[in-house]
């Protein structure tokens, strides 16, 4: 593995030095100020992450009012670098307790040492999971779920953990109640034009998994995909049930997941972790279940009036409804006076954000509901620029309700006692960027 | 100020205040001015006191930076309140938001002048100091007067007269028309005599401003100035609140002396006398004291005089004591005094004769220029290069040579390039040339430009005493282990010319020659990698008949070269293995370069161009433009030959080994950019004049007498000797409706039809027994598009048609192309697009001719593309229509004119006319049942949307004449709408009772031309 970093350094916007650690001794000591002078001071502050000035290499990425610089002299693998500094943020924030900022680097400059101690050594990174070191690096004042019986501690364990096959998991784990929650978020992101023609549609969707589980379980968890019911009916010689089948792109999953199982039998099997992570992350841009059409008209009668008309139609399932719904419809930057009558929910015009904002608390499926308004514009002195007609935007959240399609069909959980457990499937579809252009 | 009062503000400001961050700030000023915007659209009006507070916002909003481009309209109204807290703040908004070329302005011009003109003191003073800070041409033509007449009267306090001078000051900047030169010296002779310092200071200013611009009118004032200057420096006779620091108003002397700097010299010896007695004083007077305040403000008053004494070129014993002063100012520790004692210096080196005197000074500058302050540095660099000459170069391009290794970077590349003209241009001998370049090169290689060693080559080239002593030179540099780039290239090309006359020393072997160049060839960068190979070439030719050993190692250079990617090398590389193969001969081939010719040297050229480039102050660019004797004369001549700077600093980059010469090639650029820009002006001239006398022509016979004296003439002259010379029917174009009646007559009255059309959009434009043209129309804004439908009316096609729009300049029109036959009973449509530039009674006509049979028909036919058609009915309310109606004072946007003569109709059908000429009639606004008032919104792309009001009083007693009364924001619609109303109620030919004069329906004989009314005449003729 090529070397990640030299050095690294923690600034704040100021450019001064909160904490920095030498890894390697071929860098010298002024290089906060060459950062300082050429990149800090600079306008191409922002613009590009990778700088080389004289014989090093500074990449350099900002987190809150932080800037975490790396320093390398050598050649570096930069990808690395940058998963390293993702990586020990997480692992910072999950010691702070959510927050990493100036602040939180001042309040745990021992503790910040000890873990840049630990996860890397000459340069090369180490282990960054925050499950592990939580177990051997403590501080009074951060108390880890774990170590209320420190006594029980098999502190031999370590180097065997460490190196072991399943590093993300413990064993010797007891619940007296079994249970997986599983959680499938979705969010979809919607471009279309004026005409109801899709410009640009996809989702994003990730499955979050919180597991309390005895041992060292074995899940397997199937889905309505495309490859692997196609793998499933190859290996049953039967065909596949009827019903969707969903073609995921970009799937990437949780280090815990099978790869080797994944690529041959289609199956994502794994040994999970100990509470809440975050199984895969995947994304589809075709047969996107559309929540919610919307059909705008907006009409400039003169220079100083205008009528606008919206209709959002929920195409979802009449059972379900939708919750927290927004719809931001834009209005021109000399708006004086609005008349809005809309049939459900509350809408205002919002003169900060230039746009009518209209609030539905919840929002039933298969029922629609219009929003019409008289806007009175007020002349300006400004050589009259036509209006640019942002699109409109909209913001929702429908439970039990995927836009891809997607379901579970089966979470098997192995274990040696052979204990039942309790499932728990959730979903969620929320709004990415839906806009619609008017 | 009267913000206590105003708690909506206070608290509004303290929000914006506590707002954390910039974003949240930007949502609390959005809200903020949705909310203002909403309140200025309220239907019921604004209180005084709200209106007041919400301009107050907006400037407070406008000030933070955001973008404010609504509620002028109600700022520049708030000028006009009676009380002083809505106006002052009225006129502070609109001297922040609004700048002189806003359209608003314009209507605060009235509200402003009444301010002037009025009694009050506190209106007057906010009133100039608006007109002072935005005041624009409009300003100054229509309130010059007003404010001269403040500025000179003996009964307005100072504080008003103060400042209408300084407003004047701005009008005259604005337009230099508005004063009056003849009265004004008088006048200005007059003010300069004035006791108040502080109408006196404001004075000088405008003083300055109208002596730069032609000093010749202003001579009587020559001797009030001296008189100014003797009062405040000799008398000192000024009262104690203009005294600063012990020094009498500094600002009135500097300004005073500026003024002086304009007249070319003063002649009269006693005023000469006494203004050097106080310019010998201020001399004398002025010391570096402790105080920055005083030192400032007599440095100021110093240099003013300095500046002054150099432009009277008073004698040497003057001059000698400013360079001593100077001197005394660059000994002093504090960086500012130094800094403008040198500048000064610098600036002293323009009058001649004071060289001598500066020299003395010249260890003094040679420290300055390692003072750690680098804008002493550049300053004293730019003394030391001012004063070089022959006595001191030596000495002075040792020192920069010294300097150079320790030198800024930013600052090398100058100091390089000076070094090297200064060694060029005073070079006691030209061996010592060739050393400080060559020391200049490896000192500082990277800030030597490729022109400095090219003119050491040509140097060298050209003398040949020289040659030996530069190739023992360049040869002594590549023993050094590190040598720079350039100094390579420069080597190399002096050891390949001449390196044969070295033959003799230890070292100087061809072989070793080759062998050390050789050295280097691995360490430089592709452009040198030619040079080194022709430097073999040449040693080999140098070195026939070759040493076997010599010229295969050269070989074996070329032959690896002969497959390099860079073609300029590879080319090279083997062209020259090919030539050395040729043994003798190569020696005629390559022999030594000849002399180079003598031409201008392009570094001076370079650091003229870059001289003219920071050409200070306006005085003293007009000075040297005056006396042409001066050094900088380069500045006059660039823009006579207009020659962008640009192309020059292009040319002077070309490598001075090129054989073309510069000058030449410099002076076919200008020329050729000068013809350019001379033809560029003319073309649309060309372009246009045709076309303006073609319609001047056209129309001009149109619209008064000229046709109803030709065409009863033609009716009288018969038919038959018009048919025979078809050369007159060019020339009297407009008579042939007349002419052709006994083959071609009309159906129906041409005129009417035009007037009908122009009440509506669609209809007949013209018939006849062959041929009938329709028209209809759509209007939108400024732009028309008419569709003309040609019919062929016969079963026999007509041919030769040509229909061509002969369009007035104020509209643009463009027909689609028409066919030249139009087939049996068929019609073509011809759209035709029309836009409305500017506001214009005249119309467009259609020259639209045809052939039957063996007759050429030619019909002028208007086309309804009248003012009218670009006017959008709008109704407007009382409470919009009164205050629009009031802001509009007078002629010439509001004009007024009582009709006589008007077509008898009822209200109502007056009404009727009214909206179908696209003004909306808006019942119920006048008060008096007899009168009609109407609005309408004109467009034209000039203007774009203005609205036009109209009102008509009717006398029911006399229904032919009534008053009518027209305004709109522009002079021209206002009168051109007028006009065209008035025709309109004049002559229009109404469905129930056709006027008289058009009811005679054409007749084969009797065209309707014998009317005495003028319209009914134009309608008969076409």
């Amino acid at each position: 593995m090529p070397v990640a970093a030299s050095a690294i350094y923690f600034l704040n916007l100021r450019g001064d030095v909160l904490i920095n650690r030498l890894y390697r001794d071929d860098v010298g000591g002024n290089m906060v100020d060459a950062f300082r002078l050429h990149i800090l001071q600079t306008k191409e502050l922002g613009t590009c992450p990778v700088r080389q000035i004289g014989g090093c290499s500074f990449f350099y990425m900002r987190i809150s009012n932080v800037y975490i610089v790396i320093v390398v002299s050598s050649n570096a693998n930069v990808a690395c670098a940058f998963k390293f500094v993702v990586e020990a943020v997480n692992l910072f924030k999950s010691y702070f307790g959510g927050a990493f900022d100036e602040d939180a680097i001042r309040n745990n400059f021992v503790l910040i040492y000890e873990l840049l101690d630990e996860i890397m050594d000459f340069g090369y990174p180490q282990n960054l999971s925050p499950e592990m070191l939580k177990l051997y690096i403590t501080q009074e004042g951060v108390r880890s779920p774990f170590s209320s019986k420190p006594t029980d501690r098999p502190v031999p364990n370590a180097t065997l953990q460490v190196t072991g096959a399943v590093g993300w998991r413990r064993e010797g784990l007891v619940y007296k109640k079994n249970e997986v929650f599983l959680d499938i978020v979705e969010s979809v992101n919607l471009l279309m034009s004026s005409k109801g023609s899709v410009l640009r549609c996809d989702v994003t969707g990730k499955i979050l998994m919180k597991c309390f589980l005895t041992g060292m379980p074995d899940l397997k968890l199937g889905l309505n995909d495309k490859i692997g019911l196609e793998k499933e009916s190859e290996i049953k010689s039967r065909p596949t049930k009827s019903g969707k089948t969903i073609e995921l792109d970009d799937v990437t999953f949780h280090q815990c997941v099978n790869l080797t199982r994944f690529n041959s039998e289609k199956t994502v099997s794994f040994v999970p972790p100990d509470g809440e992570f975050e199984l895969m992350k995947y994304r589809i841009t075709e047969g996107v279940n559309l929540p919610f059409r919307v059909l705008p008209t907006i009409k400039e009668l003169g220079r100083t009036r205008m009528e606008v008309n919206v209709k959002v139609k929920s195409v979802f399932g009449a059972k379900m409804f939708a919750l927290g719904v927004v719809i931001k419809v834009p209005v021109p930057k000399q708006t004086a006076k609005t008349s809005v009558q809309v049939t459900s929910g509350r809408a205002k015009y919002n003169a900060s954000m230039d746009c009518l904002m209209w609030k539905i608390r919840k929002f039933p499926g298969q029922t629609e509901s219009t929003l019409s308004a008289e806007v009175e514009l007020i002349s300006t002195i400004a050589e009259k620029k036509s209006w640019t007609r942002p699109p409109i935007q909209m913001e929702f959240q429908v439970p039990m309700f995927t836009a891809s399609g997607l379901r579970v069909r089966f979470l098997k959980v192995w274990e040696k006692s052979g204990y039942n457990t309790v499932e728990w499937v959730r979903y969620i579809t929320k709004a990415g960027s839906y806009e619609i252009r008017c | 100020m009267a913000l206590s009062g105003m708690r909506g503000l206070s608290v509004f400001i303290s929000d914006v205040r506590n707002c954390r961050n910039k974003e949240q700030e930007r949502l609390r000023v959005d809200k903020e001015l949705g909310n203002i915007r909403t309140r200025f659209k309220n239907e019921k009006g604004l209180t005084p006191y709200e209106k007041k507070k919400y301009v107050w916002k907006m400037l407070y909003i406008y000030m933070l930076g955001y973008d404010v481009d609504f509620g002028h309209m109600e700022a520049v109204s708030l000028i006009s309140a009676p009380k002083y807290p809505e106006k002052q703040v009225g006129y502070i908004v609109t001297s922040c938001l609004l700048n002189e070329n806003h359209d608003f302005l314009r209507l605060a011009i009235n509200a402003v002048r009444n301010d002037i003109i009025g009694r009050n003191e506190t209106f007057q003073c906010l009133a100039l100091t608006l007109v002072g800070n935005i005041g624009g041409r409009e300003f100054a033509e229509s309130l010059a007067p007003d404010v001269q007449k403040l500025l000179i009267s003996s009964s307005c306090r100072p504080l008003v007269r103060k400042k209408a001078a300084l407003c004047l000051l701005r009008l005259f900047r604005k337009n230099s028309d508005i004063l009056n030169v003849d009265g004004w010296s008088d006048r200005m002779a007059q003010l300069l005599d004035e006791r108040d310092l502080g109408v006196l200071t404001s004075s000088v200013s405008l003083f300055v401003a109208l002596v730069s611009n032609n000093h010749e009118a202003y001579w009587n004032c020559l001797p009030k100035c001296v008189k100014v200057m003797e009062r405040l420096a000799r008398n000192q006779d000024i009262p104690q609140e203009y005294t600063y620091y012990g020094i009498p108003s500094p600002w009135l002397q500097v300004k005073t002396m500026r003024a002086l700097q304009y007249f070319p010299t003063v002649e009269d010896p006693t005023i000469r006398r006494a203004l050097f007695e106080v310019l010998q004083r201020i001399l004398m007077g002025t010391d570096v004291v402790k105080n920055v305040n005083k030192n400032n403000a007599s440095h100021a008053v110093l240099f003013e005089a300095l500046a002054l004494v150099m432009h009277l070129d008073s004698e040497k014993e003057m001059m000698s004591q400013c360079v001593a002063l100077l001197g005394k100012f660059i000994a002093v520790r504090e960086p500012n005094i130094r800094y403008l004692g040198l500048e000064n210096m610098t600036r002293m080196l323009m009058v001649t004769d004071v060289h001598e005197i500066i020299k003395r000074h010249q260890a003094q500058i040679i420290t300055s220029l390692k003072d750690p302050d680098i804008s002493i540095r550049r300053r004293s660099l730019d003394l030391l290069y001012g004063m070089c000459d022959v006595s001191n170069a030596k000495d002075i391009v040792e020192e920069l040579l010294q300097y150079l290794a320790t030198a800024d970077f930013a600052m090398r590349e100058e100091l390089a390039l000076k070094a090297a003209i200064l060694a060029e241009k005073f070079a006691p001998d030209l061996s010592w040339y060739v050393d400080v370049i060559l020391q200049l090169i490896d000192k500082a290689g990277d800030f030597v430009s490729d022109d400095i060693w090219f003119r050491v080559v040509q140097f060298v080239t050209n003398n040949e005493d020289l040659q030996p002593y530069a190739a023992l030179k360049a040869r002594e540099y590549l023993d050094k282990p590190a040598i720079h780039e350039t100094m390579v290239k420069v080597s190399a090309y002096l050891l390949g010319e001449y390196s044969h006359l070295l033959a003799r020393r230890p070292g100087c072997s061809p072989k070793e020659i080759f062998s050390i160049i050789h050295e280097k060839l691995p360490t430089v960068s592709t452009p040198t990698i030619p040079i080194l190979l022709t430097t073999y070439a040449k040693i080999l030719m140098h070195s026939q008949p070759a040493d076997p050993e010599l010229q295969n190692q050269i070989w074996a250079v070329y032959s690896k070269y002969e497959s390099c990617i860079d073609a300029e090398i590879q080319q090279r590389a083997v062209e020259y293995l090919a030539l050395s193969r040729k043994g003798e001969a190569l020696v005629d081939i390559l022999a030594e370069m000849p002399k180079f010719p003598e031409r201008e040297s392009s570094l001076i050229k370079k650091a003229e161009d870059t001289e003219a480039d920071t050409a200070e102050l306006s005085a003293i660019k007009l000075r040297t433009q005056q006396q042409t004797s001066n050094a900088l004369v380069l500045t006059d001549q660039r823009p006579a030959n207009g020659a962008p700077q640009v192309s020059q600093l292009g040319m002077v980059m070309v490598p001075s080994t090129s054989n073309v010469d510069q000058n030449t090639v410099d002076q076919r650029v200008t020329q050729s950019n000068g013809t350019l820009s001379a033809v560029d002006p003319q073309l649309p001239v060309q372009d246009h004049a045709p076309a303006g006398d073609i319609l001047g022509d056209l129309l001009s016979p149109l619209a008064i007498e000229g046709p109803p004296s030709v065409s009863p003439q033609s009716e009288l002259n018969g038919v038959p000797s018009y048919e025979g010379i078809p050369g007159a029917n060019d020339a009297l174009a407009l008579a042939h409706v007349g002419d052709q009646e006994s083959t071609v007559k009309p159906i129906g009255d041409i005129a009417e039809r035009f007037h009908a059309l122009c009440l509506k959009d669609s209809g007949v434009l013209y018939e006849d027994p062959y041929v009938q043209i329709g028209i209809k129309a759509e209007w939108r804004g400024h732009q028309g598009r008419m569709v003309l439908f040609l019919g062929n009316k016969n079963t026999a096609p007509l041919d030769s048609v040509q229909a061509i729009i002969l369009s007035p300049s104020h509209l643009k029109s463009d027909l689609s192309l028409v066919p030249e036959v139009i087939p049996p009973r068929a019609q073509v449509q011809c759209p035709l697009e029309v836009v409305n530039l500017r506001p214009s009674r005249d119309v467009a006509v259609l020259d639209f001719s045809y052939k039957f049979g063996t007759y050429l028909v030619n019909n002028k036919l208007r086309i309804p593309a009248v003012l009218s058609k670009f006017l959008q009915p709008v109704q407007v309310s009382a409470e919009e229509f009164f205050p629009q109606w009031r802001s509009l004072p007078g002629p010439p946007l509001k004009l007024q004119e009582v009709v006589r003569g008007v077509t008898p109709m009822s209200l109502g059908e007056m009404a009727n006319l009214f909206n179908s000429l696209r003004l909306m009639v808006c019942p119920g606004l006048d008060p008096n049942a007899c009168n009609l008032v109407a609005s309408s919104t004109f467009y034209s792309e000039n203007t774009r949307g203005m609205l036009c009001l109209v009102r008509v009083e009717t006398d029911p007693a006399d229904r032919t004449q009534l008053r009518m009364t027209v305004a709109s924001g522009d002079p021209t619609l206002t009168f051109e709408l007028k006009e065209f109303i008035k025709e309109h109620l004049v002559s229009i030919p109404t469905g129930g009772k056709p006027p008289a004069p058009v009811a005679q329906q054409p007749q084969p004989t009797n065209p309707p031309i014998a009317s005495s009314d003028p319209g009914a005449l134009l309608a008969g003729l076409l």
